[in-house]
């Protein structure tokens, strides 16, 4: 048996560990299953001393905890999708599948997984990311790279495999490979670049990122008989719920904001006005329609490949639950999703690299973005004119919050961000 | 894995830590635009069930039905009321709530059909065919006189004379109603496959209606008989070996001690409704006096581990008054139903908010104390923002009008012509769709709505509330009812003040000294517990909850 307290250690001493704030009284391994000889996949149930519980995915061999790192081991995941296996564990199974032909890996290497989870490049030719939190259910991820491979959408790395967990326990996708998108970089690294550098061009390219977004949500938003995509109609009181949403998660971060982060200054003391300010935003009349959106859009998430933008990460905000992250949401949050991404480039510039971003930039960021946007999108997805500006900053809003909530407990180094673009928020005007 | 694979992870015990929310299909949403409540709107109001953490639905019947007794009159076990829907409908909506962490139970009635049954009507026309011996048929009408009427204010007798077979069947509830007869073992087969029937839709459940009656044996009152726990053992293991998480809710209004028996030893039903607290609430809340909560509690019997107490304030039928003393009954109507209107067979038909004078805090502090108690709350629709009832309707019509979504024509409920809604939705100034909607409260961060919310997350980020031991602490304050809840690490000090007035309390929680207490809502951390009686004050009908936190370092 596992020695429990090295098994918590380790599980909340990762980055992909979700619940760092909580305190955790056990951890429990509730099923395992024999990959092959050496290497076991676990699945893990850390529970919290309110008697609440997480389940993760642990790949563990004779050395330790963490097989991943391991060559050898990251290949067998690999070759078990390709062969369509399904390997049986104590409790229940792990099925593997792979789509179209993949081929056998010369080299596997780990990269620092973002959040909550762990990658793996084989061949600088596929992906492999293992989600390390499991919740029962499919993962949007899969979803929607299938949705959109199967719909020809070009600007994603197509998905060519995943496997999951079938039992009496839960039915849970546990990781997915997709194409590698060789030598690109990174948006937000990018935009920090071009910031540093004094880069114009790159401007001209969250042009085309806009375009590429809303072809993205028009594609999200074709198929009416699918119902778990077709675009659908909000209630009358979906403004009501998305504003009760918003204004509690204010009301929950600025309850809990620690004394002792002088990096909040700047707005500690002024939940009442961000609420204020959302009243303001939420007298809107229609909220266009509803579709599956990417659901964690912004920078980061974002690949250039020299040619044009590959849109990754389809899971949706680590901290929501999986039936959260799959719920259709106005297309426009994605958007607002990154257009703050721009104001946390242009903080983020300064507080880590010295370079005050030019006055005007966030603002041509922007305004390039919505340009291609607008061009793009299906029209029938979203409110026009005033609205769409309105909606635009109530999601905005919540994305701040949400960002404040995610640096605090995960990186605190950061929060300095959220606060800046907070305060912001707070001095700009409410469009009428 | 499966398109339809399953959205939830294991666990059996799930419904101990569910919030429930009771939904009249008819009166929720109209999806259609015909003036009543359906599947599809159902369907639609999805998200603000899911926003509201709504963790399980129950659904009343939604069979085809003459509608003589609100739908649990049942002529088809089989087929959906066409007013609410199809069979697929229904099938989208159970998906729909999964993929959304939703559950779905729903009312079935084993006790009786409708007169309209296709097997009534073949009983009685053929008594010698294979439905002859389906219901319970006499020649005379003396027998089981023990047995007491439940709806005093219709029925003169337990049995009715049937002209076409040419004698009495029997029925505990209206003549429209007749009793099936579980001696007989096709009655229990067919019953058996109307449940596979629906859980194989998806369904997570059913809540039992009129369980207590199923059979009628010589010299007894035909309540509790070993038989009908013996046919509900038989019903659990069924679903215990071919389903999954599935739960079976009993409707036994009767004494805790006998409805404990509905729990077996963990090998019956799953949950069951606990009638007598609610009552004492609306009591306690009136004499200002926690001690009939207190009394009431300590006499419920300990249930098995596996097994929880259904919770509620009020529900679609009258508050019942079966389960309290003559004094009590007449106490009760004397505070709470002074126009007699408001009274119906043993009971008060009225909702939440009316019975409460709609005072804000009478109606949060009874929905902490609810949400307080061991056991899962049952929450009834339209009562989370506080909707009013219509006494001028007949039967108990009253509490059972159009969901209030905004102020909007017809409440927001239908698009439908006014006179096509099938009741008029409230109207008043005070608790009219203008005043009261959901639309609204959600937009006004102190409303009734939000505040439920935020209780109901509180709720789920403790498992306690549905896992814990309950202690009841006894002040020498007696307008205090204060108790301690604890599972594993959590522990949670719960007080509340029944007074009109404020009220200080004294607590002995030396047992936890050097614990901090942390209120729980705005999480403010009080005074270190020590040695000496602990003191608190409390605003007039207020409350606090405390979570006990050992002292840290800090």
């Amino acid at each position: 048996m596992t020695d429990d307290t090295a098994l918590i250690e380790f599980i909340t001493s990762q980055r992909w560990y979700g619940s760092k704030t909580r305190e955790v009284g056990s951890a429990t391994v509730v099923d395992r299953a024999k990959l092959r000889d050496g290497l076991e996949l676990q699945l893990v149930e850390v529970r919290f001393e309110t008697g609440t519980h997480e389940t993760y995915q642990l790949l563990t061999d004779a050395r330790g905890f963490d097989a991943l790192p391991e060559d050898a081991h990251a290949r067998t995941l690999l070759e078990l999708m390709r062969a369509g296996e399904t390997v049986q564990g104590n409790e229940g199974a792990v099925e593997f599948a792979a789509l179209g032909n993949v081929s056998t890996p010369e080299a596997a290497r780990l990269i620092e997984g973002e959040q909550s989870n762990s990658s793996v490049v084989f061949d600088d030719a596929l992906i492999l990311k293992v989600f390390r939190r499991v919740e029962a259910g499919i993962n949007p991820e899969l979803e929607l790279l299938r949705f959109l491979t199967e719909a020809g959408f070009p600007n994603i790395a197509e998905l060519s495999g995943w496997y999951a967990y079938v039992g009496a326990q839960m039915e849970a996708t546990l990781g997915i490979m997709q194409r590698f998108v060789v030598g690109a970089e990174d948006g937000w690294e990018r935009a920090l670049d071009a910031i540093v550098a004094g880069d114009e061009a790159f401007l001209d390219t969250l042009r085309r990122l806009g375009e590429v977004t809303g072809r993205m949500h028009s594609a999200l938003g074709s198929d009416p008989a699918d119902p778990s995509f077709c675009p659908e109609q909000t209630s009358t009181e979906s403004l009501g719920l998305l504003t009760a949403t918003v204004d509690e998660e204010i009301e929950r971060v600025f309850v809990s904001l620690p004394d002792d982060v002088p990096d909040l200054d700047l707005i500690r003391g002024r939940g009442e006005e961000v609420r204020e300010r959302l009243r303001l935003l939420t007298n809107i009349g229609g909220t266009g329609r509803v579709i599956r959106v990417h659901g964690d859009f912004h920078l980061g998430q974002t690949l250039w490949d020299g040619e044009d933008w590959v849109i990754l990460d389809f899971e949706g905000e680590p901290a929501r639950s999986l039936p959260e992250r799959r719920r259709k949401r106005s297309p426009l949050r994605d958007v607002a999703g990154m257009l703050g991404s721009f104001g946390y480039a242009a903080s983020a510039a300064e507080v880590l690299r010295d370079t005050p971003a030019p006055d005007d930039w966030e603002e041509r960021a922007r305004e390039e973005f919505l340009e291609g946007y607008r061009a793009t999108v299906d029209r029938s997805l979203v409110p026009s004119g005033a609205a769409m500006d309105k909606l635009l900053k109530v999601f905005e809003l919540e994305k701040a919050v949400y960002e404040l909530r995610y640096e605090l407990n995960n990186r605190p180094d950061w929060v300095r961000i959220p606060v800046l673009g907070l305060a912001r928020m707070l001095e700009e005007e409410v469009p009428v | 894995m499966s398109e339809a694979g399953s959205w939830f992870e294991r666990q059996p015990l799930w419904f101990k830590t569910s919030v429930f929310y009771e939904v009249h299909l008819r009166a929720f949403f109209d999806g259609n635009d015909d003036g009543s409540g359906d599947f599809r709107g159902l369907t639609d109001k999805l998200d603000y069930l899911q926003w509201l953490g709504v963790d399980c639905v129950w659904l009343l019947p939604f069979y085809p039905s003459p509608l003589r007794d609100g739908g649990y009159d049942i002529a088809d076990f089989y087929e959906i009321n066409p007013d609410y829907g199809t069979v697929d409908d229904f099938r989208q909506f159970v998906d729909q709530a999964h993929q959304r962490g939703i559950r779905v139970i729903a009312d079935l009635v084993m006790n009786h059909t409708s007169s309209d049954h296709a097997w009534f009507q073949a009983s009685r026309t053929d008594p010698a065919g294979e439905y002859g011996d389906f219901y319970v048929w006499g020649d005379d009408d003396t027998r089981w006189s023990e047995a007491r009427i439940i709806f005093l204010d219709t029925e003169p007798s337990n049995w009715t004379w049937d002209p076409v077979r040419g004698q009495y069947y029997w029925h505990r509830f209206f003549s429209h109603q007749p009793d099936l007869n579980y001696d007989n073992p096709d009655v229990q087969r067919n019953m058996l496959d109307v449940l596979r029937f629906w859980l194989d839709l998806g369904l997570d459940g059913f809540r039992l209606d009129a369980v207590p009656y199923l059979y009628e044996r010589d010299g007894t009152n035909g309540e509790n008989l070993p038989e009908t726990h013996e046919f509900l053992k038989r019903v659990r293991a069924e679903i215990d070996a071919n389903y999954q998480d599935r739960v079976m809710l009993a409707e036994a209004n009767q004494w805790p001690a006998d409805v404990v028996a509905y729990f077996g030893d963990g090998d019956e039903c799953h949950m069951a409704f606990h009638f007598p607290v609610m009552p004492r609430m609306f009591m306690a809340m009136r004499r200002e006096d926690a001690l009939p909560m207190i009394e009431i509690l300590e006499q419920t019997p300990p249930i098995p581990d596996n097994a929880q107490w259904g919770l509620f304030l009020r529900n679609h039928d009258e508050l019942t008054l079966e389960m309290v003393t003559d004094e009590e009954r007449d106490y009760m109507y004397a505070e709470y139903a002074k126009d007699p209107r408001m009274k119906l067979n043993l009971g008060i038909r009225r909702r939440l908010a009316p019975l409460l004078d709609n005072g804000r805090d009478e109606i949060q502090l009874m929905h902490a104390i609810l949400f307080s108690l061991p056991g899962s709350p049952v929450l009834y629709y339209g009562d989370e923002v506080g909707m009013g009832d219509n006494i001028f309707l007949g039967d108990r019509d009253g509490v059972r009008t159009p969901m209030q979504w905004t102020g909007d024509r017809n409440g927001g409920f239908s698009r439908a012509d006014f006179q096509q809604l099938f009741l008029p939705p409230l109207m008043d100034p005070v608790y009219g769709f203008q005043a009261v909607n959901v639309e609204a409260q959600l937009r006004q961060p102190n409303s009734l709505l939000r505040w439920l919310h935020r209780l109901i997350a509180l709720r789920k980020d403790h498992p306690v509330f549905g896992l814990g031991t309950y202690e009841a602490l006894r002040p020498e304050n007696p307008r205090i009812f204060a108790h301690v809840r604890t599972y594993e690490d959590d522990i949670i000090l719960c007080v509340h003040n029944v007074a009109r007035s404020a009220q200080a309390v004294e607590l002995d929680l030396s047992r936890w000294e050097g614990f901090i207490p942390e209120e729980m809502f705005g999480r403010t951390r009080f005074p270190r517990i020590g040695e000496l009686p602990y003191l608190l004050t409390l605003a007039p009908r207020g409350f606090f909850w405390f979570q006990l936190r050992k002292e840290t370092g800090e």
